[in-house]
């Protein structure tokens, strides 16, 4: 059985995840994983499906574009790579979060750092609202950071750089998120 | 997924309010170490404490840096060294406590306790060595800690051994001249004595504890302040009903840091876990006080009237959200109070509001006694006593902890200023009144026999 991955994006409006969904039921297709998220008015959503073994994969992607093109929407899709990790080896998962005033190149300066130590981003959120309220600039990274690495030069690099750009950071494992507010 | 509330509120506990692990204490027992032989006693402590603790400090860095949470202090407890060199001379228990010095200054660690004698029922001949040898030894090491618990709940209060302890305080402060009396402050008297505390002076380890533990002391009181602080912005009608909750909710937090960083050491160093003392412990440091945290619930300073109150629920709260956290709490687990160790403490001596009775008035509601109390060089080793037998009394009658580290400053009067220097910080000294007016009940000695347990009001 292949495996598909269908992106779609665009203006947000009631019924998109019900067009994309209809169509991959009309193509017995199974859907295994959705994430979606909607960024001020603009809908962005991903879909992992298993698809019929009868199924056209090229067929597939002309119904979905037919369905969603005239939403205003504009989706990809491509067959899911079967490979290896984004991290090969063992990893651990932290929260990396900053505040501080919005200003050009914050995203690309923190995660410059995190790609020089091999660190994978695996949830990313950001807001940048503008004006002194720190808490209305903010990054909250949830990264996999490879077991081998020394902990305290990635946490000395990000403070630098965090420091150039007059951001407050914190580098901390998710167990103590999970520890202080879970039960 | 985590929330951005959580991660948010993460980040201001450790961005603005000190949120650390206070203390990580490797308890080493040395019962294995025993020799009628003095050089070989030595050899075996400096070898056991060197093969158990030489990592002590990598792996609290190690896992400090891994979890971005800091261990601020790495200490080491050991068996109560009157019991285990019990046969040693007071001349040769000094020898003892400069290897326990020695041993400490190698792996890297500040403090190291257990230079103990538990005399509560009465006095070994080891325990009298080490009473004797405690004010050479202190006033001659850097990091040995000694303590002596001289009452229990279920033993009373044995007051030869409180007599003999303000004489011992009198000489280790006279030895120690030079630096206002610091041996001092490394000497802790208790009323039932904890085998598991992790906070200096008073660590040690207990004889019933295992051949090595770690046990771990929370985050100071700077994260319960800006809590309540927080709260009340928010909502100004809150009563104290819903502030003790924001206290508990705090302590929650804070010991699941604890027990999470701890477990962590433990595991390196393969070594089982042991406690988390749930204490509020300042240090001198802005913001890191436990004195602000009563100024946060409305009075004017610490040692006014209503402190004992506010000391009372502040350590109550502190007490059920850390019971609620962890299933293995100990130690002291309760608000301290050291004079010279709180800024706001030591201002509020200072300006004279938070007087020698107030504090004792207090040490009645929390976990720890007169702490780092500085009096005046020539207070009588009999009034210091008494001073003791009174605080004693309060941990007898009331089946808690209580200890005393008074520090007698020679050659300065009441209203000077002694200090001490580092995390032992500088304190005002405070009068004592009516000195020289106790002696007479202090010679009397004996024991005075364990409550009733029963009829308690």
């Amino acid at each position: 059985m292949k495996k598909v991955v269908i992106s779609v994006l665009g203006h947000d409006r009631p019924g998109i995840v019900a067009a994309v969904s209809q169509t991959l039921l009309e193509n017995r297709c199974n859907i295994e994983d959705v994430s979606q998220t909607i960024l001020q008015t603009e809908f962005a959503g991903i879909f992992i499906a298993g698809t019929d073994e009868n199924c056209q994969l090229e067929d597939l992607r002309i119904r979905l574009a037919a369905k969603l093109n005239p939403m205003g929407l504009s989706v990809l899709m491509k067959e899911v790579e079967e490979g290896k990790p984004a991290i090969s080896g063992s990893a651990e998962p932290f929260v990396i979060t900053t505040l501080g005033p919005d200003r050009l190149g914050l995203v690309a300066g923190i995660t410059e750092v995190l790609l020089r130590f091999g660190v994978n981003i695996t949830n990313l959120k950001a807001v940048f609202r503008g004006g002194e309220d720190p808490r209305r600039n903010v990054m909250i990274y949830e990264v996999d950071v490879p077991s081998e690495t020394n902990h305290q030069d990635l946490r000395e690099a990000l403070q630098g750089r965090a420091q150039e750009l007059s951001l407050d950071i914190s580098v901390q494992h998710r167990d103590i998120f999970e520890a202080i507010h879970r039960i | 997924m985590l929330t951005d509330r959580e991660v948010l509120a993460t980040f201001e506990m450790l961005k603005n309010e000190h949120l650390d692990v206070r203390t990580v204490t490797l308890g080493i027992s040395l019962l294995d170490c025993v020799s009628d032989d003095l050089e070989r006693f030595k050899g075996n402590i400096q070898n056991k404490i060197q093969r158990l603790a030489r990592d002590l400090v990598a792996a609290c860095d190690e896992v400090g840096a891994r979890f971005g949470i800091p261990v601020v202090n790495k200490r080491v407890a050991v068996s109560p060294i009157a019991v285990a060199g019990c046969c040693f001379k007071a001349s040769q228990m000094v020898e003892v406590a400069r290897t326990l010095d020695h041993a400490a200054r190698e792996i890297g660690i500040d403090f190291i306790g257990g230079f103990t004698a538990l005399v509560e029922k009465g006095f070994t001949e080891g325990d009298r060595a080490l009473i004797d040898a405690i004010p050479e030894s202190l006033a001659t090491t850097e990091r040995v800690c000694a303590s002596v618990n001289v009452a229990s709940t279920h033993a009373g209060i044995n007051m030869d051994a409180v007599s003999l302890m303000g004489l011992t305080m009198k000489q280790a402060a006279g030895l120690s001249s030079n630096a206002d009396g610091i041996a001092c402050a490394k000497l802790c008297v208790f009323a039932n004595i904890p085998q598991d505390i992790p906070f200096m002076a008073g660590a040690y380890l207990g004889v019933g504890e295992p051949d090595a533990v770690i046990n771990v002391g929370v985050s100071g009181p700077g994260v319960v302040k800006k809590a309540i602080d927080r709260a009340r912005a928010v909502n100004a009608r809150m009563d104290l009903g819903q502030l003790s909750e924001v206290i508990k909710h705090t302590a929650f937090k804070v010991t699941r840091v604890g027990e999470l960083i701890g477990r962590q050491v433990a595991q390196n160093l393969a070594v089982p876990f042991g406690v988390v003392d749930v204490s509020l412990a300042p240090t001198p440091n802005v913001g890191d006080s436990v004195g602000e945290i009563f100024q946060s619930l409305g009075l004017k300073s610490i040692g006014v009237p209503g402190s004992t109150a506010v000391l009372a629920l502040i350590n109550d709260a502190v007490k059920k959200g850390g019971a609620f956290a962890s299933s293995y709490v100990g130690g002291l687990s309760g608000a301290f109070i050291p004079v010279s160790e709180d800024l706001n403490i030591a201002e509020a001596a200072r300006g004279g509001i938070l007087t020698l009775a107030k504090l004792e008035a207090l040490t009645s509601v929390c976990s720890v006694g007169l702490d780092m109390v500085a009096l005046p060089g020539d207070v009588s080793a009999d009034t210091l006593a008494a001073i003791i037998a009174d605080e004693m009394a309060i941990g007898v009658i009331n089946k808690k902890t209580t200890a005393t580290r008074l520090i007698p400053v020679p050659g300065k009067k009441a209203g000077e200023r002694a200090f001490f220097g580092g995390l032992l910080g500088e304190a005002t000294i405070m009068p004592v009144p009516n000195d020289d007016a106790s002696g007479e009940f202090i010679s009397l000695g004996g024991r005075i026999p364990a409550p009733i347990q029963s009829l308690i009001n």
